[in-house]
């Protein structure tokens, strides 16, 4: 078991969490204060919400480990996951805001219904699809809880679940989204403070980044170079890479419905640089912790497990062999919970929205009285929780390909729906309902293929130039344009309400 | 520099830099307001 220090340093982090769900719990009035609370979130309360809701527990664990195992090739994801709180705010915000505030959207579905004229096929499939997305991707999440959990606390798995589907669902539960922008500004400050103050270190412990460089291209010159020669992390997959990152993360849903919270659409002047700039010195401090961890390692300072996702103990390694104080240990504990719960919360929320505004009161009971609704989005997040806290006990092996085709199923299904949406006149109904449709499954047997290695017709998933889910993006663009040029187009009214054109802002 | 090749330092470097300038540049003429 922890000492003392540990259990007091979490302890207090997890009562902080509290005590913002129960403060938040005050505000909550109706369904609208609980899903975009109340649209009265400031520019700071904003920025770190998008931060926190980004930056998951791969932020930490994953992204250097990546670093360590293939290096400088990798670094490009320091660029585009920031970027995509930036790519987001301008081409997906500004008219979703300013559409929103008139229109009264609760959710994405709400654009998406409203748009395409749509009222049910559209916004049942975007809801469902967008319900099963999150619920992968909340699976992953709280695996990585447990892992932090089971490290610092060396509990059972199943404990380490309980504990923090407990605080996570609690907060979320009786606070909404005023309870997780809050707790997403805490956890934001923790995360970027701590990795400020503690990845130095580790770089330094390794001999500064010169060194650390030098090292790595006498070990393998392929680590400094900034894209491989051939196959994974080549010029062409980095580029899809990029688009993946920068466009997918834009379009998850539990990202782009905080546009729909902000009090007033100027916040979106500064926010993306001022995101990408706080966001992106944390990226890049990780990724290079990633790489201080090969001399350490070849120096014989630190010693990873022998086991498969060896390189994701880098950074608790490093921190452990840089700052031999185990309270630091416990703090570090906290930023990867900080990292973790601050999507958590917000997938779960996601969850609730789209399920009791979506399905329950826009498609099944429309006379539905505010408090039902609300009352229904609070159960939600709690089921959501349980099933994907009992999944993440005992995880199907096939849950495990569904978590990493995560955000690549996001892009296929959503980007191409909303961008057509909000930039071309001429997309029609079936052409959004082809498109989402077609972008899901084909990203899904995509997916398969592609991590399974199999050859189908010729062509050899396991030697594909792009990312898999590229050619899902583009089956979906196709989709789009073929269709919406084959079938009755929106009314031109709806048009001009949904403010639809190649205009990102009217001056 | 950092001991890295050059074609790394200009294609990170290149794309850091394009990336806030035109972050900048949106922050600078976005007018928008409620």
């Amino acid at each position: 078991m922890a000492d003392m220090i540990t259990i007091v340093i979490i302890g207090i982090y997890f009562i902080a969490m509290l005590a913002i769900g129960a403060w938040a719990s005050k505000k909550i009035k109706n369904t609208e204060d609980y899903l975009v609370a109340g649209r009265s979130l400031d520019f700071w309360v904003f920025v770190l919400l998008m931060i926190g809701t980004v930056a998951s527990g791969m932020s930490l664990l994953g992204v250097s480990g990546l670093g360590f195992k293939l290096g400088w090739p990798t670094i490009w994801e320091q660029i585009f996951v920031p970027l995509s709180i930036g790519f987001c705010i301008i081409f997906f915000g500004v008219k979703l805001h300013n559409v929103a505030k008139t229109a009264g959207y609760m959710t994405v579905q709400d654009y998406l219904a409203h748009r395409y004229e749509s009222p049910t096929a559209l916004r049942s499939l975007s809801a469902v699809a967008g319900i099963i997305v999150s619920l992968i991707y909340l699976v992953g999440q709280y695996t990585a809880i447990a892992i932090v959990l089971i490290a610092i606390f060396e509990i059972p798995l199943w404990l380490a679940l309980v504990i923090a589907t407990l605080v996570v669902t609690a907060y979320t539960t009786i606070g909404g989204l005023y309870a997780v922008a809050w707790a997403g500004v805490v956890q934001s400050i923790i995360l970027i403070g701590g990795v400020c103050l503690m990845a130095p270190l580790i770089i330094w412990k390794a001999g500064g980044f010169t060194h650390v460089n030098e090292v790595m291209a006498s070990v393998n010159p392929s680590l400094v170079m900034p894209w491989n020669p051939a196959g994974a992390f080549a010029l062409p997959y980095v580029v899809s890479f990029a688009v993946l990152l920068m466009v997918g993360l834009a379009c998850a849903p539990h990202v782009i419905n905080n546009i729909l919270s902000i009090r007033d659409v100027k916040y979106f002047k500064w926010a993306p640089l001022i995101a990408f700039a706080a966001y992106g010195i944390v990226m890049f401090l990780l990724k290079f912790t990633g790489f201080a961890g090969q001399v350490l390692v070849k120096e014989g300072t630190i010693v990873l497990p022998k086991v498969a996702n060896a390189g994701d103990y880098v950074i608790l390694k490093g921190i452990e062999s840089a700052i031999p104080i185990e309270a630091i240990w416990a703090v570090f504990a906290v930023i990867v919970l900080a990292a973790v719960m601050s999507t958590t919360d917000r997938l779960m929320l996601t969850i609730g929205a789209m399920f009791s505004w979506d399905i329950y009161k826009k498609i099944l009971k429309p006379d539905a009285p505010d408090d039902r609704v609300l009352l229904i989005s609070k159960i939600v997040v709690v089921l959501s929780a349980l099933v994907t806290m009992i999944l993440a006990i005992n995880p199907p092996e096939m849950l495990a390909i569904l978590i990493w085709m995560g955000i690549g199923v996001m892009l296929a299904t959503f980007a191409v729906p909303l961008l057509a949406g909000l930039y071309w006149r001429g997309a029609t109904r079936e052409g959004a309902l082809a498109s989402m449709a077609l972008g899901l499954v084909s990203a899904l047997l995509f997916g398969f293929l592609n991590y399974f290695k199999v050859a189908v017709l010729g062509v050899d998933f396991a030697k594909i130039p792009l990312h898999f889910s590229a050619y899902a993006f583009i089956i979906s663009i196709v989709a789009m344009v073929v269709v919406s040029l084959l079938t009755k187009k929106t009314a031109e009214k709806v048009l001009d309400e949904t403010q639809t054109g190649w205009y990102i802002s009217k001056q | 520099m950092f001991g890295l090749p050059d074609i790394t330092i200009a294609a990170v470097g290149g794309v850091v830099v394009i990336v806030i300038i035109a972050l900048l540049y949106w922050g600078l003429t976005f007018q928008g307001h409620d």
